[in-house]
């Protein structure tokens, strides 16, 4: 291949980079506009929401390869953050905002004595926090407790405004995920991942790198919390700190493909289109088909949908046998 | 709190210590050899709470025999298991996110598998022994939970024979302090991974019929116990058997007084309350213990 032919491509896989995901969001913006019903808004607000949850989970899990089981927990203190926030008449941008600050901090307190630990005994710690969080939730007299908390609504209610909201929550969230991992700060965070001991000498302060993707991926995570309890008007200790949630926001990195930009996008929507319709059908299945689910991807492509995508795109490549193949 | 109470409790604890002690000690078992930390053992938790139940309603068996056929039943279930599933995780000297991942799985999987067959009713097993009390002097022991310590401590004995009365125990022992060696020495890593996997989930199996025999039971039951026996071998130091007696007794003395000052809805939350001052207490947390002794090595 010539030299100019490789800037070309360079260039239009650059242009392509941005192009593409400008047009999906063109689409999803536009999409309310061409009139769909309620039931398909809200299959992507749920999608979109979900796409907060999972691409900041990534920036843990993905990034520096902390698996975390305890998502739950900032999801949940996101929406309730959120709600109670609503409630005392705070605009939804700013409480959002809270929404986000509360989980953050919450991730700092969680993670100042589990992030010490290493790989799996972060995770089951994580267990434990998410455990000990969603019990103290639920005795919790000021929130109403097990009976769960409602949210006045003022106005009426805005379908396309929820909508709205998701969308932008989704948009930066993919925008920090791209961020972080071209930065010092992801590199930093891969190269923990792969070897902590290696980071460390290389002037890398893990613990601390640690504790602000954990962060970061709170503050994400308990945004779509909030975005969530903003929409659905009542939330309860089992809704929104339950272990299903903390499974789900694991799950669907998994699904897309773990420590990529795109593939936990891909996953969450995945998730959110498909568990919709899991929960409906077979309400007792959903959390065994999903550890089939877990299962089988580990065992036959850990990379994910993204992971499987590349597969394809290289067997296509070799079978056509193209020129830069061939003359190396 | 008068001294006959004081005494009770503490009675009560010394007693919990020991069905504490079987629960962990198959995940250390697993976690030495393989250096795979077993998210399903609570599923074998719970499968070995309703097979001690099935027995017992079915064949009117004595739950003290079911728990006695669930060591050779999950031993195999365990091997059956590892077949399937476990011998396909890359092999390595920590623990993976793979492995993590895939027990996590299995073991979601083998909880909604119970709620499909035994619903979300709960369970327990009712005998002549389950109400009935030993009086010795001013103290009073449950009589179940005297039977229950009574097998915890038989089970424990034996594994000790077996670890270091057999070549068994010896490979699982030499993979445990050192995987390379053991292997230079002629340890067939694959068949005692194999045989400390069965082994694992026998003691789960089992330790599950032994709390069933204490405590009612759904399918959601082993997650309370997991976060405890995590918390037990993180407490004794990981790779130690002693140690898991130690974290057992500790974990079951903060358990059974705390009653006396934490009311009831939070008590779910200690086990973790416990793991989050341990790591206090041990900055670098265990990871750092256990790199420490390998620096010594």
């Amino acid at each position: 291949m010539t030299e100019t032919a490789k800037q070309k491509e360079a260039f239009f896989s650059g242009a392509a980079r941005l192009a593409i995901p400008s047009l999906l969001l063109g689409v999803l913006a536009v999409f309310p506009l061409a009139g769909p019903g309620p039931n398909a808004i809200r299959l992507l607000f749920v999608s979109l929401m979900w796409v907060s949850c999972s691409v900041g989970w990534n920036i843990l899990g993905g990034f520096a390869g902390q698996i975390s089981f305890g998502f739950a927990v900032f999801y949940g203190l996101g929406s309730y953050a959120a709600a109670i926030s609503l409630n005392a008449g705070i605009p939804r941008p700013l409480a959002l905002l809270i929404a986000a600050t509360v989980a953050a901090f919450a991730s700092v307190l969680v993670g100042i004595p589990t992030l010490r630990l290493r790989g799996p005994y972060f995770a089951i710690a994580t267990i434990g926090v998410s455990e000990a969080v969603r019990v103290v939730m639920t005795n919790l007299q000021f929130t109403g407790g097990a009976s769960g908390y409602r949210i006045t609504e003022r106005g009426a209610f805005n379908q396309h405004l929820h909508y709205y909201v998701a969308l932008i929550l989704a948009a930066i969230a993919v925008g920090l995920s791209v961020l972080v991992r071209r930065s010092k700060f992801g590199l930093a965070l891969l190269s923990i991942r792969e070897d902590e001991d290696a980071a460390a000498d290389l002037g890398v302060n893990p613990f601390l790198c640690k504790l602000e993707a954990h962060a970061l991926g709170a503050a994400l995570t308990g945004a779509a919390g909030g975005v969530y309890a903003g929409y659905s008007d009542f939330i309860h200790p089992p809704g929104v700190f339950g272990f299903d949630i903390s499974v789900a926001i694991l799950l669907m990195p998994t699904i897309g493909g773990i420590g990529t930009i795109w593939g936990p996008v891909i996953g969450a929507v995945v998730y959110g289109l498909i568990h919709e319709e899991l929960i409906a059908s077979f309400p007792e299945f959903h959390l065994l088909l999903y550890g089939l689910l877990l299962i089988l991807i580990i065992l036959f492509e850990p990379g994910g949908v993204e992971g499987l995508f590349e597969k394809l795109i290289r067997f296509a490549r070799t079978r056509s046998g193209s020129g830069s193949h061939s003359e190396a | 709190m008068s001294t006959v109470d004081f005494l009770n409790l503490l009675v009560s604890a010394f007693l919990l210590a020991g069905v504490y002690a079987v629960m962990s000690v198959g995940m250390t078992v697993i976690y030495g050899v393989m250096k795979i930390v077993n998210l399903a053992h609570a599923g074998f938790l719970m499968l070995g709470a309703y097979f001690v139940y099935e027995l017992f309603e079915r064949f009117h068996l004595d739950p003290l025999i079911g728990v006695v056929l669930t060591y050779p039943a999950f031993y195999f279930f365990g091997i059956a298991i590892h077949w399937l599933i476990v011998r396909r995780i890359p092999r390595s000297d920590v623990p993976t996110t793979t492995s993590l991942l895939l027990l996590f799985g299995l073991w979601l999987v083998l909880q909604n598998l119970g709620y499909i067959i035994w619903g979300n009713a709960d369970r327990s097993i009712l005998t002549s022994r389950t109400f009935s009390t030993i009086q010795l002097g001013p103290l009073i022991f449950p009589t179940v939970r005297l039977v229950v310590f009574g097998a915890a401590v038989v089970s424990l004995l034996a594994l000790e024979i077996l670890l270091h009365r057999t070549w068994f125990g010896r490979s699982v022992r030499a993979l445990m302090q050192n995987s390379e060696s053991g292997q230079l020495v002629g340890v067939n890593v694959e068949k005692t991974a194999r045989t400390a996997f069965g082994l694992g989930v026998a003691f789960a199996g089992a330790a599950g019929g032994l709390l069933a025999m204490m405590y009612s039971f759904t399918p959601d039951f082993g997650g309370a116990f997991l976060l405890r026996a995590f918390v037990i071998i993180v407490l004794g130091g990981l790779e130690s058997f002693g140690g898991v007696a130690i974290g057992a007794l500790i974990l079951s003395l903060v358990e059974t007084f705390s009653i006396l000052v934490i009311p009831s809805g939070y008590q779910p939350a200690i086990s973790f309350s416990l793991l989050a001052l341990g790591l206090v207490i041990l900055p670098g947390g265990v990871a750092g213990l256990w790199n420490r002794r390998q620096r010594l090595t």
